[in-house]
């Protein structure tokens, strides 16, 4: 079935768990030089997902079942200037 | 057209009139306010040969169709001239509230040229406009002069103003409003300064209409609501509105982005354990300090109630805390932000003053300037005291180094000679920002072929990419890998995409920072056509970037620019670091880039836009 990660079209297996998605982006990110840093000094890489515009907390990943259409959005901590 | 009045007002200093001109629609469908606008009216009234100081130079202040919408990031607003740095067009946004009332006023933007016999101030009042007397406020700080405008005008009305700086022509002098916001670079301070314009005051109470007022209003639920809540979700250390663009000092160095010691150096540990996140809140006691709507509210008020550096005003950004900072080596956090507050009411921009005082340490180190040059002061690496000395000898313009610094590092790095211009960090005369080309070679490209305000990396922010995480699905920028950072593939299309994104976001007027906490192309999209009624697609908002950004390079031509330019880069660019994250990188292969990126934008091999691109665009009339 078909959902959107950042706005990027992605096919995923029925029954997909919004856990399995996050897992999947956080281990794409974890060797990113902030985000390592971020690891290292906090353990943490503080991302924060949103669904269907909804923020998502760490408790809750495992008993989301992803449908067809669901919009993922995930935020990197990072703020600029 | 709606979200807009189609109406500026024009001033005429020389001659004491003002009055108001109706624009067409086409005007708005093609530039959109803001920046757009500021080229427009540079476009249509600057002639070829007009200098930055030339009373024929028009400095626009113009909101955008987002200005005043109360959605988070729509107090935004810009101005433009032609730049005493560059001298070419230039553009410069700010925020807090002055861009929301003067759309209130009833005007879309306020086009400012000639030059006053004495002093003034511009007072407009809901459609009123008077022009006053100024002279009690000249050789006062901005501060000052906008505390004496309020006192005598009302408490209510919004206020622009300069310092010192601004009056004396410094090239980089700002131009600030409610002591927390800066129009910073390219010097428009001192275009005000030239015509005698001390300070702009606006008082006004009418809302245009807007196309969809109901959708507006359901988007700023939906957007401020989603924004806040992921700021919220971060710790502390890590929320905008605790220590703002501060945190970004720690989250940069991982990625070799920081300008240390004039770009020398790749590792300062003790500027960055003082200008961290964390101390910013501790050292600084910086509390939130929204502009107007904003739910992220990343200024900072901040008070160091003791000391030599004891004072309580705006907070460091992250470009203050890096070029006033890490690249002079001062570790003081506290000299850091007075110097940084003391550049604001000279009405100075931090990200030059910083490189031109790094500029100066290394001349000093080099032997190319000694005491007899800096009044006494000993300019070494870190010398905080030393580094806010010059800070108050450049903004008065003291005779000697203090008033050759104000001219710019290029400028003083000519006349000095002795090999200094090999470290002045600076293109088209512009000082280059706290964003390292090292650790992405984007920045090296960015810096080179800029048209909007010169090498900015705010006008085209295409560091962001990695460096902020910034994606534009919309336009074909998904998922990019670390690696890229350092790659030319694709680079060329990317910065086109980034230059055409920040001529949308500074000509609707939008801040772009929402972009940090999710904010995306399609929600500005769909707040454009929700104000105006446009109704676009991505497609035709690209296409509306593309025409601002053309239009600029159109600018930059008549006013001087040619192919060469592109390719004067700071020696520096070719220098490695030895260390750190971005060790050994330098970006060859940047020529073959720029010209990449030519074709990509349709300019022929001269840099310059091809009759097809025109064509496609429909701006036939544009071309000189």
């Amino acid at each position: 079935m078909k959902i959107t990660i950042n706005s990027k079209e992605e096919e995923i297996e029925p029954g997909t768990k919004l856990s399995e998605v996050v897992k999947k982006i956080r281990e794409a990110k974890k060797d990113e030089p902030m985000i390592k840093s971020l690891i290292q000094k906090t353990g943490e890489d503080h991302i924060v997902f949103v669904l269907n515009g909804q923020i998502v907390r760490p408790p809750e990943y495992d008993s989301i079942e992803l449908k067809e259409g669901d919009a993922i959005r995930w935020v990197h901590p990072m703020f600029g200037g | 057209m709606k979200g807009v009045w189609g109406k500026v007002l024009k001033v005429d200093l020389t001659n004491g009139t003002c009055t108001g001109e109706t624009l067409p629609d086409k005007v708005y469908e093609y530039f959109l306010g803001g920046a757009g606008l500021a080229a427009y009216f540079m476009w249509k009234e600057c002639p070829a040969g007009t200098t930055a100081f030339n009373p024929a130079n028009r400095l626009t202040l113009a909101g955008g169709p987002m200005t005043g919408l109360k959605q988070t990031g729509a107090a935004k607003w810009s101005a433009g001239a032609i730049s005493p740095s560059i001298n070419m067009n230039a553009d410069s946004a700010a925020t807090a509230s002055f861009g929301i009332v003067m759309k209130q006023t009833g005007y879309d933007a306020i086009v400012v040229y000639g030059r006053s016999a004495k002093p003034v101030y511009l007072v407009v009042d809901n459609g009123k406009v008077k022009i006053k007397d100024a002279r009690k406020f000249w050789g006062k700080s901005a501060y000052e002069a906008e505390d004496g405008i309020k006192e005598a005008e009302g408490d209510d009305f919004e206020v622009l103003s300069i310092g010192q700086a601004g009056e004396k022509l410094v090239r980089y002098a700002n131009i600030q409003t409610k002591k927390k916001s800066f129009v910073g670079r390219c010097g428009l301070g001192a275009v005000m300064g030239s015509k005698l314009l001390k300070g702009v005051a606006v008082r006004g109470s009418q809302n245009c209409k807007l196309h969809d007022p109901a959708e507006i209003n359901r988007l700023n639920k939906e957007i401020n609501k989603r924004l806040a809540a992921i700021d919220a979700e971060r710790p502390e250390w890590l929320q905008i509105k605790r220590v703002g663009t501060a945190m970004a000092t720690e989250l940069f160095a991982p990625q070799g982005n920081l300008p240390i010691k004039n770009y020398q150096l790749a590792n300062f540990p003790s500027g960055e354990k003082s200008m961290h996140g964390s101390n910013y809140s501790k050292e600084l006691r910086a509390k939130p300090w929204p502009c107007q709507y904003c739910v992220l509210q990343c200024h900072n008020l901040c008070e160091v109630k003791e000391g030599p550096y004891a004072y309580r005003g705006k907070g460091p950004e992250y470009e203050s805390f890096a070029m006033m900072g890490f690249d002079t080596m001062v570790d003081d956090i506290k000299a850091v932000a007075y110097g940084g507050e003391l550049a604001n009411k000279y009405s100075m921009d931090t990200i030059s003053l910083g490189a031109v005082i790094a500029w100066a340490m290394e001349s000093y180190e080099k032997g190319v300037i000694t005491k007899k040059d800096t009044y006494g002061l000993d300019l070494t690496w870190g010398n905080a005291e030393a580094m806010v000395e010059m800070v108050k000898k450049i903004g008065e313009r003291a005779d000697g180094l203090g008033y050759l610094l104000g001219e710019g590092c290029k400028i003083a790095s000519e006349v000095l000679g002795k090999g200094s211009p090999d470290w002045a960090v600076q293109m088209k005369g512009q000082e280059i920002a706290a964003h390292n080309w090292r650790a992405q070679y984007i920045s090296a490209l960015n810096y080179c072929t800029g048209v909007a305000s010169g090498p900015n990396h705010e006008r085209g922010n295409s560091q962001h990419i990695w460096v902020g995480h910034i994606r534009l699905p919309e336009w074909g920028i998904g998922e990019v890998g670390n690696e890229e950072r350092w790659s030319w593939e694709k680079a060329g299309d990317r910065n086109a995409k980034f230059h055409d994104y920040c001529n949308i976001i500074n000509s609707s007027c939008h801040c772009k920072f929402m972009e940090f906490r999710s904010y995306t192309l399609t929600d500005l999209l769909n707040t454009i056509n929700g104000a105006t009624g446009f109704g676009w697609s991505q497609d035709d908002l690209r296409r509306c970037g593309e025409r601002i950004t053309t239009l600029q390079k159109i600018l930059n031509i008549r006013f001087g620019w040619r192919k060469e330019h592109d390719f004067k880069y700071p020696k520096r660019f070719m220098e490695p670091v030895h260390e750190g994250p971005a060790a050994g990188k330098i970006p060859i292969g940047l020529e073959g880039a720029i010209m990449d990126y030519y074709r990509v934008r349709g300019w022929d091999g001269e840099g310059k836009p091809s009759q097809e691109l025109i064509k496609r665009l429909g701006m036939e009339e544009y071309i000189d």
